[in-house]
């Protein structure tokens, strides 16, 4: 993701697409078909950066490669507008508009349901425009006699009329594509989307505000759609209405998936392989209408066994036989034992920081309730600045579910939460973030295909960003304060040493570690964490514990866990809940000795216990 | 045009059509429900048994024989699918379910069409079924009304194994919760495997059944695939009334609205599904938490 | 502005030529683009002079192999080959139509290339585009769908290559969407209207409520027009009501239903291809018909083979072409016996259509003399009778329009049909110029020549 020559791949796209019209006639390929690719390949690139980068799998996009396509086409015909390449980006900004209102509908639903929306969407269209609208659109019939485009340039005439000769024109296009959705693959809005794909829940709760940079992707594709439409209907000098089909969006995806998907290019390669393959099987082979089932037969084979397509295929030999086994290997056994030198710890950004007095957290009357079970309540609930409190509780006490309403990942059936003098009780979980309140989870959320050092990034990005902002042509190298953040954060972690290791190599401990950093990386003031020391072995324990203690100067902390001999060598405090209720509070002395802690653990049997 | 005698007859019309809807998407549903995957090649299986049972047919001349053939083919495929392609797609995320089950409709679409060419096949309605009955109110093919009829009996075969037999009780705790039935010493497995196969012979059936009265042909999965995934959002994922009951509202908004306009009937039907899903995405009868 | 664009367009591209400059610079283009010898005076357009530089030529045809018009397709390609053949060999039918064919077309063989359309416009322009570039196609051909007929047409236009209309009924055409391009022979929405509204109020009087069915585009809506208009203006039918159906249809009963709920006497069937077969078969299974009188008023090659003769009794259809015309005109008998001699069934309208045409264009291009787009048009624009299978026809220069008859057939009782294809009988051949619109009544407005 992190490219050191990022501008490598420009350059050889570059060069690629200047040789193309000097080498592909020699291999008898046919000037349309190649342009067609070309289109197939900028449709795709927004379709790859909405499914490939984020995950969102559409089947709706026909809807607005036919919207593009057939404003351009209907400016340029009946409206008789002379400027071709504005008539292009009107309709690529009506696609925009469109997606944009179908994507506040759509994106209100996730994975399957998400899906037959766009499955619906792309039918409504194709209705649309055959019928009421056939008027603009030329219903069955489409828009006939959609013209090239010529500059005027003064000293000499541009005339790209077809074949080769519109070629320049449609690689221009495709170039200019590329380049733009470099730019935004790899600027923060780029790397938050690949956190979407990977993690949405934790997405949000790192303080991103997912369903804009949702809704941007969304928009993206049908930009690049849009524009790709009306670049049909000028390649065509036709536009036609099974652009709207649901078979657009199918060959779409189809060949996205064969090229690669997530990698920009991959629907270029795919579309190549996809037309190539039509023209050769049905004219050298003589195959007739049976392409399409070869074509189908690959399809599922490239789905099942090469995950990434043809690119990854290639880039996947290219490792091998340059001596890196690529296939996810064993998780590596801890290499060095962890020795911890003090770290300074990490300021938090947030208002609160050392020397604020009082309650940084009240909780008042928190129940909640699911159907007619009660998981929390009436729980009272006080911390005050600079605290490092325990809470424990028999299993099925209810603690996770109380994180969870304190986050405000799940909103409390009745109560209250004042935060920092603030009340937050029903807010997102992305704005509480923000003010300064996560939690790390007890199962761990990380992106699982991104390295260490870009789960750090993400989180970090949401800090110093805010929840959302559109810096689309932004560099990360431009994020002042970026840098420093997520190294500290590696450096508190301990992972110095693993940094541009995928999450899916790291150990067990390690992975826990980052679960912890991701949670600091977004600089809380209040960090909850939720059984941090879970499945470790006793040496990663008190790693850990040392590690806690590092990271509690400076903020404050809350620690649900199991691991009571780790709890009450750390807390100040602990709080003690059973059957959703806050049974008593105190400090781990006073806990220890409580008999009411005991029966609630050992159901009453006191005479056994042991000092 | 809205008169009474049109309402009244567009309104069986919807019956008829709704009861096919509810057999096909009762076996979306419990494969959904049970394995979580979206089969896309659903549709395509309606139309794999309508061409078995077509084969069947043009060897024995027998009808009955055609319908038998279609559903034990269907069967069949659907539990080698299962076990050869699906059952690696279980860990892999939903996306990714979604791309092979497409990509298995397609391969299935055009191996028909390689085989048989795209041209419509008929088979014709076993002459005890066939002619016209009068309704009082209108006309109607009697095969249709027959269809009603058989589907509703596979309904209630469908409703009995469900609900009655300990492999249905199986089926429905495992759409509850799968994990709990495996950690339960039941082999999980071979029961995705037993609902992959129900699911794609209902829909196989319903294709043989179906043959008489609208000819087959390659390409006509895909329109029933799209509205049985209406009819799925509609009832609720995962819930058999909910199938059934959504298959005869979806039946009814089709020709209900066909009365005004029928251009407009199947995106009356998309509209009602977005409605759906943005409004009370679990359905009639779904379990919440679904989404 | 058809005019203006095109003239610009070739101006740039003589330019673009002369310059020998692309926007890359010294793009070395590749074999074909640039021309061959330039004449003085007659410089290169569209596929000439490269295409007809050896000794044969090349003929782009697309049909539909796959989808709703597949049968008609096939149908209709056997038209084209057979015309070819004959032309190739210099067959006495064609020399009867064209005189001047000694063999092949101006001593060149005719070569062709065969794509599956599918009755969808975007792939038909595919083909063709390939054919045109690739093949240096000197004429395309060939559709069932007006959609594609239309698409073609703006093809032809831009690529100034001839596009000789495959089977297409929509009035648009040759009205509106008419293109100095194209060109074509068979009867149409207008021309069948008017043939056959005369013999439906005869045969059955006036003040009738009909029912329409109509397939939902070009062709479907211009066909209901005219028809409607007809029978309205000159007999007092009433349309009770207009199901229009998506192409490709597999269900009609909600359509049937309203249509049985409306109170009409006479069903009125545009549909085509396969959704005309299936349409009047589940009308049959809903009881609509024999109760309400089935009207065909574009006839659909094979329809009645595949519905049964028992429902076409008694149906009132207009067509170009039916093959008991043999007795009639001595060319039709020529061209059904090689037909049959060669394909062993008799031909229907579709492969009529295609012979047609073929045999049209030969003769046009013999006429000029040349292969040079622009003198080929004016051949065919210039007036002059033509013999043909259905008698003497002519060309309409204003639209290139085939002045040509429209045949009114009405369906045979099974237990009169003579042999198993004999399902039509011959009711009347109405002659063609009093059947037409005036030329610019649907806003033809040819292009230019360049």
């Amino acid at each position: 993701m992190f490219s050191r020559r990022p501008v490598l791949v420009e350059i050889v796209t570059a060069a690629v697409l200047i040789a193309v019209p000097f080498v592909l006639p020699a291999l008898d390929a046919a000037p349309n078909t190649v342009n067609r690719i070309l289109v197939w390949g900028l449709f795709g690139i927004g379709f790859d950066i909405l499914f490939g980068y984020t995950g969102l799998l559409s089947f709706g996009q026909s809807a607005f490669y036919g919207t593009g396509g057939f404003v351009a086409a209907y400016l340029l015909t009946r409206a008789g507008f002379p400027y071709v390449v504005l008539a292009l980006v009107i309709g690529m900004v009506a696609a925009a508009a469109v997606g944009y209102l179908i994507g506040l509908l759509a994106l209100r639903r996730t994975g399957i349901y998400f899906a037959m929306i766009t499955v619906a969407i792309a039918e409504i269209f194709f209705f649309v425009e055959f019928n009421p609208l056939s008027e603009w659109t030329g219903g069955e019939n489409g828009l006939p006699g959609v013209p090239t485009p010529r500059f005027d340039l003064g000293f000499a005439t541009l005339n790209f009329s077809s074949g080769w000769s519109l070629y320049p024109f449609l690689a221009f296009c495709f170039f200019v594509g590329i380049v733009i959705a470099l730019r935004i693959v790899r600027s923060p809005v780029g790397v938050i989307l690949t956190a979407i794909r990977e993690n949405p829940l934790r997405a949000a709760a790192v303080g991103h505000n997912v369903q804009a940079y949702k809704l941007t992707a969304f928009v993206i594709a049908a930009a690049y759609a849009g524009f790709a439409g009306g670049l049909l209907g000028v390649l065509q000098g036709f536009m036609p209405p099974d652009a709207f089909m649901f078979e657009t969006s199918g060959q779409l995806i189809m060949q996205t998936a064969i090229g690669g998907r997530g990698t920009l290019f991959g629907p270029l390669v795919g579309a190549g392989v996809w037309l190539f393959l039509q023209d050769f099987l049905q004219a050298t082979l003589k195959l007739g209408a049976a392409w399409k089932l070869v074509l189908g037969l690959v399809f599922v084979l490239l789905v099942c066994f090469l995950r990434q397509g043809i690119i990854g295929g290639i880039r996947d030999l290219i490792a091998l036989s340059r001596g890196k086994v690529q296939a996810p290997a064993e998780p590596a056994q801890e290499a060095a034992p962890v020795a911890a030198a003090p770290v300074a710890p990490m300021a938090s950004r947030h208002a609160a920081g050392e020397g604020r007095q009082g309650p940084i957290l009240q909780a008042t009357g928190l129940t909640k309730r699911y159907g007619g079970v009660v998981a929390n309540e009436g729980i009272d609930f006080t911390v005050q600045h600079g605290e490092l409190r325990g809470i424990i509780g028999p299993n099925g006490a209810g603690k996770t579910t109380f994180f969870k309403m304190l986050t405000c990942e799940v909103p409390p059936s009745s109560g209250s939460i004042v935060f920092e003098g603030r009340d937050i009780t029903g807010m997102s979980i992305i704005d509480v973030c923000q003010l300064g309140l996560t939690k790390s989870y007890q199962v761990n959320q990380l992106f699982n295909r991104l390295t260490v050092r870009e789960n750090l990034t993400i989180a970090a990005l949401a800090e110093l960003r805010g929840k959302f902002k559109l810096d689309l042509f932004g560099r990360l190298a431009n994020i002042a304060g970026l840098e420093e953040q997520v190294e500290h954060t590696l450096q508190l972690v301990n992972l110095g040493a693993r940094t541009d290791t995928p999450v899916s190599q790291l150990a067990y401990g390690e992975k826990r570690r980052l679960e912890i950093g991701l949670a600091l990386a977004s600089s809380p003031s209040l960090l909850l964490l939720d059984e941090p020391l879970a499945g470790m072995s006793p040496r990663e324990r008190v790693e850990t514990v040392r590690l806690l203690k590092s990271i509690a100067q400076g903020r404050t902390m809350i620690v649900i866990d199991h691991d009571m001999d780790a709890l009450f060598e750390l807390a100040e405090r602990i709080t003690v809940l059973q059957e959703g209720r806050v049974l008593v509070e105190g400090t781990p002395d006073e806990i220890k000795g409580n008999a009411l802690v005991q029966d609630a653990y050992l159901g009453g049997v006191h005479e056994e216990e042991l000092a | 045009m809205l008169t009474w005698s049109n309402f009244l007859s567009q309104l069986f019309n919807g019956l008829a059509q709704g009861a096919l809807l509810a057999l096909i998407s009762s076996g979306l549903t419990i494969i959904y429900g049970t394995l979580g995957v979206l089969n896309l090649a659903h549709g395509a299986m309606f139309m794999l048994g309508g061409y078995a049972g077509y084969l069947a047919f043009q060897a024995t001349g027998s009808f009955v024989i055609a319908v038998i053939a279609g559903a034990l083919f269907m069967l069949v495929v659907g539990v080698v699918m299962e076990r050869v392609v699906i059952r690696h797609f279980y860990a892999r995320p939903h996306e990714d379910q979604l791309l092979v089950t497409f990509g298995l409709s397609i391969v299935f679409v055009e191996l028909v069409r390689f085989f048989f060419s795209s041209d419509s096949k008929t088979v014709p309605a076993p002459a005890a079924l066939s002619g016209i009955t009068s309704l009082g109110v209108m006309f109607y093919p009697t095969y249709r009304l027959a269809v009603v009829g058989i589907v509703a009996v596979a309904l209630l075969v469908l409703f009995i194994v469900l609900y009655k037999t300990r492999l249905g009780m199986i089926v429905r705790a495992g759409i509850e919760d799968a994990v709990m039935v495996d950690s339960l010493g039941i082999d999980v497995y071979r029961v995705f495997m037993v609902v992959f196969g129900i699911g794609a012979m209902a829909a196989g059936f319903a294709g043989i059944v179906n043959a008489p009265v609208v000819s087959l042909s390659p390409d006509m999965g895909e329109a029933i695939l799209v509205q049985t995934f209406v009819v799925v959002v509609i009832g609720g994922v995962g819930s058999f009334p909910g199938a059934v009951i959504g298959g005869l509202i979806a039946g009814e908004i089709i020709s209900l609205t066909s009365m005004v306009n029928p251009g407009y009937a199947y995106v009356m039907l998309f509209a009602a599904m977005t409605l759906v899903l943005l409004v009370r995405p679990r359905g009639l009868f779904g379990a919440r938490g679904r989404e | 502005m058809q005019d203006r664009k095109s003239g610009s367009f070739i101006d740039g591209r003589r330019r673009f030529i002369r310059t020998g400059i692309g926007v890359a610079g010294g793009l070395a283009l590749p074999a074909g683009f640039v021309s061959e010898a330039v004449a003085a005076d007659q410089p290169p357009i569209g596929t000439w002079p490269a295409g007809v530089s050896g000794n044969s030529v090349f003929i782009g045809i697309s049909v539909p192999r796959t989808g709703t018009y597949a049968v008609q397709g096939e149908d209709e390609l056997k038209g084209y080959q057979l015309a070819i053949e004959h032309i190739n060999a210099g067959h006495p039918l064609i020399k009867q139509i064209s005189p001047k064919t000694t063999k092949g077309v101006l001593g060149k063989e005719l070569k062709y290339g065969v794509a599956d359309s599918a009755a969808k416009p975007n792939d038909a322009i595919q083909a063709q585009q390939r054919f045109i570039t690739e093949n240096k196609a000197i004429m395309i051909t060939g559709g069932t769908s007006s959609a594609v007929a239309v698409a073609l047409n703006k093809l032809a236009q831009r690529e100034k290559v001839l596009f000789v209309c495959g089977i297409s009924g929509s009035n648009d055409t040759t009205g509106k969407d008419c293109v100095r391009y194209g060109v074509r022979q068979n009867f149409y929405g207008e021309t069948a209207a008017n043939a056959i509204g005369p013999a439906l109020l005869k045969a059955y009087g006036k003040n009738k409520k009909a029912a329409f069915m109509t397939p939902d585009y070009t062709y479907g809506h211009t066909v209901t027009k005219s028809v409607n208009d007809f029978l309205t203006k000159n007999g007092g039918w009433q349309m009770v009501t207009n199901q229009v159906s998506p192409l490709g249809a597999p269900d009609f009963s909600s359509y049937l239903t309203n249509i049985a709920n409306s109170g009409a006497e006479f069903l009125i069937n545009v549909n085509w291809g396969h959704d005309a077969v299936l349409s009047t078969q589940q009308a049959k299974q809903f009881g609509l018909l024999p109760k309400m009188k089935l009207v065909i008023p574009y006839q659909i090659p094979f329809l009645a083979r595949e519905v049964g003769a028992e429902t076409t009794e008694g149906v009132f259809a207009a067509t170009d072409f039916w093959w008991t015309l043999q007795d009639r005109y001595p060319l039709a008998k020529m061209f059904v016996e090689e037909f049959e001699k060669k394909y062993s069934y008799k031909p229907e309208w579709g492969a009529e259509n295609a012979y047609m045409e073929f045999a049209l264009w030969a003769e046009a291009v013999e006429h000029a003399g040349t292969f040079y787009p622009p003198d080929v048009i004016k051949s065919y624009e210039s007036p002059r009778k033509l013999n043909s299978v259905v008698g003497e026809v002519q060309w309409r220069s204003a639209d290139h329009q085939l002045i040509r008859p429209v045949v009114i057939v009405k369906g045979k009782a099974p237990k009169d049909m003579k042999n198993k294809e004999d399902y039509w009988e011959v009711v009347e051949v109405v002659p063609g110029a009093g059947l037409m619109q005036k030329p610019d009544a649907f806003g033809c407005n040819l292009g230019s020549y360049t």
